[in-house]
């Protein structure tokens, strides 16, 4: 039985992203890789650029930044955000939950459920999915989804999926209404590939053992054990079968067809395979919006950062269906509709939380 | 599918002239077979023969022949 969901009391209310400044050419990693590689990853993965963090900024930094331009845009009353949740693989600290962070420093009352997700790239569609069972199952009437990933802090500088990778955060402003257009999701996970996308060391598996040595691993790619590793063609079969069968499985359970929506947005992994899970739900790419050859991929932000490149300050609403998939595995097929007057376009920044530290007094 | 329409698909697969693929050339020291070549395999596998490659079956292959016998 596929797992889903629908909501008809919860909106979605505005969305905006957030990229670091540090802008990369892909193209530079010639030095590294040699022009050949390079050229031949950049036309099959169409990733041409993406931005990258610098050592001290986090994905809760971009985050709180897009938090930030949110309440500011929306003119949203802090006092009234009841749930705040931060969906990652890349927080601050190993304990506790940034989200708490990040209610510090937007000044949240207590008042309020606070707590992170674990999930990259299908984070955008679970943390939707867990926002929208919150405000639905409890008295709290708004809320704030914050998804980020700084995937360059994890791969190896030695490793030719680096060029894959860029890092952004976004954030999304929920509100429950006593009626609504409908939220809809099916939701699934496999365990068993769970060494597929890993970081091996840093947590408490691996301890004390764990070596920062960098070695050859079988893919040919050097990289230590809390380097991010990725079984290349094992996600890629997965984004090709598992991705188009909860599709199919989404369309049947809520008895919808693909001509039912303005547009597609799909995790932004490699154009190779958004064209190819294009094909197979047998939708034009003048409906699926590509926003990887600028910003890379970006994990879980990929679906909010491309939403806004696409539909930013634009008059009307706009049926969106959307999927995220990948580490776990996990992955996730959702719908919804947006005013695209609550879209807001990407901006930039460096900010850093200057007090992070901790004192040891 | 006989042998040959099977070379034919790797053959535009690897973007080469037709004639040009060897079945038994050795996969290591074909130029070709790059991380690119591996992932429009499992699209060819998918597509053309409704076959899952995965990763593991993908390191099992050692020469263009162990591919044909893996498209049945």
């Amino acid at each position: 039985m596929t797992i889903t969901s629908e909501f008809n009391d919860i909106v979605l209310g505005g969305i905006c992203g957030v990229l670091p400044q540090n802008k990369v050419d892909h193209r530079d990693y010639a030095k590294l890789f040699g022009s050949d590689v390079v050229e031949k990853i950049i036309k099959s993965s169409g990733i041409q650029g993406s931005y990258q963090c610098n050592e001290d900024q986090t994905a809760s930094d971009l985050c709180y930044v897009a938090a930030e331009r949110l309440i500011r845009e929306k003119n949203i009353d802090r006092s009234s955000i009841d749930v705040v949740l931060f969906v990652s693989s890349y927080p601050d600290y190993i304990a506790p939950a940034t989200a708490f962070v990040l209610q510090k420093r937007l000044g949240i009352n207590k008042d309020c459920i606070v707590y992170d997700i674990n999930l990259g790239c299908s984070g955008f569609i679970y943390g939707m999915y867990t926002m929208a069972s919150l405000l639905h199952c409890s008295n709290a009437r708004c809320g704030l989804l914050l998804v980020g990933d700084t995937t360059s802090k994890s791969v190896s500088p030695k490793d030719k999926t680096r060029m894959l990778f860029g890092d952004a955060g976004a954030a999304a402003y929920f509100e429950k209404k006593d009626e609504a257009d409908p939220i809809r999701f099916a939701l699934r996970s496999d365990g068993n590939r769970y060494k597929s996308i890993i970081i091996p060391a840093g947590g408490f598996r691996h301890l004390p053992d764990a070596s920062h040595e960098q070695t050859m691993w079988g893919d040919g790619n050097i990289r230590s054990d809390y380097n991010l590793y990725m079984g290349g063609p094992d996600v890629f079969g997965f984004s090709l079968k598992d991705v188009p069968e909860l599709f199919s499985d989404f369309f049947s359970s809520f008895g919808m067809c693909m001509e039912d929506y303005d547009s597609l947005i799909l995790h932004q992994a490699n154009l190779f395979m958004i064209k190819h899970i294009a094909q197979r739900l047998g939708i034009g790419m003048d409906k699926v919006p590509v926003s990887l050859d600028r910003y890379g991929n970006s994990s879980g932000t990929t679906i909010p950062i491309t939403i806004c490149d696409q539909f930013a300050r634009q008059e009307g609403k706009v049926n969106l269906l959307m999927s995220g998939f990948g580490i776990g595995l996990s992955w996730g097929v959702a719908s919804l509709t947006i005013d695209k007057n609550n879209v807001f376009e990407i901006t930039h920044s460096s900010e850093k939380y200057e007090g992070g530290g901790v004192s040891h007094g | 599918m006989d042998t040959a329409k099977k070379i034919e698909l790797l053959e535009d697969m690897f973007d080469m002239e037709s004639g040009e693929l060897d079945v038994n050339a050795k996969l290591s020291e074909l130029d070709e077979w790059d991380s690119m070549a591996k992932l429009s395999l499992i699209v060819l596998m998918d597509d053309e023969c409704g076959k899952q490659l995965t990763g593991d079956d993908i390191k099992t292959f050692e020469t263009v022949q162990d591919i044909i016998n893996f498209m049945g």
